[in-house]
């Protein structure tokens, strides 16, 4: 864990969503302004991972719904598709101020950015303030471990690592995953960790649960540790990002004061990267 | 698959020997996108046995084959893989095992074909082209030999090719869209074009190691000529010359083509 003294200013975000977002909740902008709303600039750069759904376009277009017309520079970083682009994946990802990764194949995503040194890249985004998001499998990724259902049934499945203990995802949605998950936890196989559900938000700073949100009323996360061999759950509540969106889609009056806070925040005491 | 690309599938086909060859379809360099899916059994479902393996989607039900991937796999007449990115497929092929079970599939005699990326990962290093420009790649090194594909259409994969030989990747072969190179265990075979005007080239440093030197392979157009019947090899005009032999990999029967 990160000292005490470290922790205030801390600059590494990672916003893990147990489902959500514009890819699930096309009609509900609450976690997608949120990400924003988290960035250090006030129109931020944000690039979208569709990896592990294999850059389908389903994706990256309701990413474009989503995020173009909102204040933001929205980008998406394709793995398959040529592009035209000469900038370097380096270059393309350590530019932006916000990174979303979808969801898809847990397996997939972590060998193909691994294939591409990207895990590496992002590692280093993270440490430099860009801040990292994303769904199930864009979720699980940032943890020690998740539970994916890339061969089919569910298994658990080593991420990257850079946050502590294990994540599952849908954990209403896709009740599957949590026995499989609650399993690998209890005999040890895993850590500990939190079981997350959709439209649900886990707000890390450095590595530290600073806060949960949600976009959907009743929706909740918890976390479970085995001790002894024996599961020990705790519900965890979350914030309620704010009200049924408008028809307009416009800023949650929360979201908007959160991101005025953010702003003096930075301003004040937030290095400036 | 591709544009104006029937003939080199009627070839590949023929090279299995069989009248209804089982055929499987890995569209892994796409992100196994639908229209590929799609364009494969459309093209493929009349005459043989096709279906297709998708990595993304194996929680979903596709359609796609699910369960046992290699027994599927090694049950094939021909694997044929679909054109994307190259170092994406082969990440995704590591992570699932495919790697291993198609150096089986073409030790046991499966024929192994695809153009594009499916042609750049049977050899040991590519020249792959993505963010930042093309760059070389290590593939599954079932050829010994560097390759390059889209060598007529995109002039900065030449350039680059010859760059990256004379930098010390090992020498190869070079494609333009719509020519396959037929490998026989790890020797060049024949060389046949969907164009009359397609080519190919090996590409190597001179003796004295300095220049890059291009040369151009024998061509038999698929258009003008009877495609031979599986099993006569002497069928070509005139062999291709092997690169550096090193003798066939032990045991090595499988039978590689590959397009651009």
């Amino acid at each position: 864990m990160s000292s005490p003294g470290s922790a205030r200013h801390d600059e590494r975000l990672i916003l893990a969503m147990g489902g959500g977002g514009f890819t699930m909740e096309p009609a509900n902008p609450l976690l997608d302004d949120y990400v924003l709303s988290l960035a250090r600039s006030d129109e931020p750069r944000i690039l979208f991972l569709p990896t592990a759904s294999g850059d389908t376009t389903a994706q990256i277009n309701a990413f474009r719904e989503r995020f173009v017309g909102r204040p933001c520079v929205p980008e998406q970083l394709s793995l398959f598709r040529l592009s035209d682009t000469r900038r370097s994946l380096r270059e393309t990802v350590l530019e932006q101020d916000v990174v979303y990764v979808g969801g898809g194949s847990m397996r997939n995503l972590l060998a193909i950015w691994q294939a591409h040194g990207l895990d590496s890249l992002l590692v280093e985004a993270w440490r430099s303030g860009v801040v990292l998001a994303g769904l199930s499998a864009g979720a699980m990724c940032w943890f020690e471990a998740g539970v994916t259902r890339s061969s089919g049934p569910p298994s658990v499945i080593r991420g990257l690592g850079l946050l502590e203990g294990s994540l599952t995802v849908h954990a209403d949605g896709e009740p599957e995953r949590l026995p499989v998950w609650l399993e690998n936890v209890r005999d040890g196989s895993i850590p500990g960790g939190w079981a997350v559900d959709d439209g649900v938000g886990l707000l890390f700073r450095g590595l530290r649960l600073e806060r949960i949100v949600s976009s959907r009323p009743g929706a909740g996360a918890q976390r479970v540790d085995a001790i002894a061999g024996e599961l020990v759950r705790h519900r965890l509540e979350p914030e309620l990002l704010g009200a049924p969106p408008s028809a307009l889609g416009g800023l949650d009056e929360a979201v908007r004061e959160l991101r005025e806070v953010h702003r003096m925040r930075r301003g004040m005491g937030g290095r400036d990267l | 698959m591709e544009r104006d690309g029937s003939l080199l599938d009627e070839y590949a086909l023929s090279l299995t020997g069989s009248a209804r060859p089982r055929v499987c379809f890995l569209p892994t360099a796409s992100g196994d996108a639908d229209h590929y899916v799609v364009r494969f059994y459309r093209r493929f479902s009349a005459d043989c046995d096709a279906s297709h393996v998708s990595l993304f989607r194996r929680d979903q039900g596709t359609d796609g084959v699910e369960d046992d991937l290699a027994s599927h796999l090694l049950a094939q007449d021909l694997i044929y893989v679909g054109g994307g990115n190259v170092v994406s497929m082969l990440g995704a092929w590591r992570a699932h095992g495919l790697d291993g079970t198609l150096r089986k599939a073409w030790r046991r005699g499966i024929v192994l074909c695809g153009p594009s990326a499916g042609s750049l990962c049977w050899f040991e290093r590519a020249l792959s082209a993505f963010h930042g420009g093309p760059r070389p790649v290590r593939g599954l090194g079932l050829l010994p030999y560097s390759n390059c594909v889209h060598y007529d259409a995109e002039p900065a994969r030449r350039a680059e090719y010859h760059r990256a030989v004379a930098d010390g990747m090992p020498p190869g072969f070079a494609a333009d869209d719509g020519v396959g190179l037929h490998f026989r265990g790890n020797l060049l075979e024949r060389v046949v074009s969907s164009r009359p005007d397609g080519n190919a080239y090996r590409v190597e440093l001179d003796q004295a190691g300095e220049r890059v030197v291009e040369t151009r392979l024998e061509v038999s157009y698929l258009g003008s000529r009877v495609i031979p019947a599986h099993g006569e090899p002497g069928a070509a005009p005139a062999p291709a010359q092997p690169l550096a032999p090193s003798g066939p990999a032990p045991g090595a029967s499988g039978s590689v083509r590959v397009a651009a």
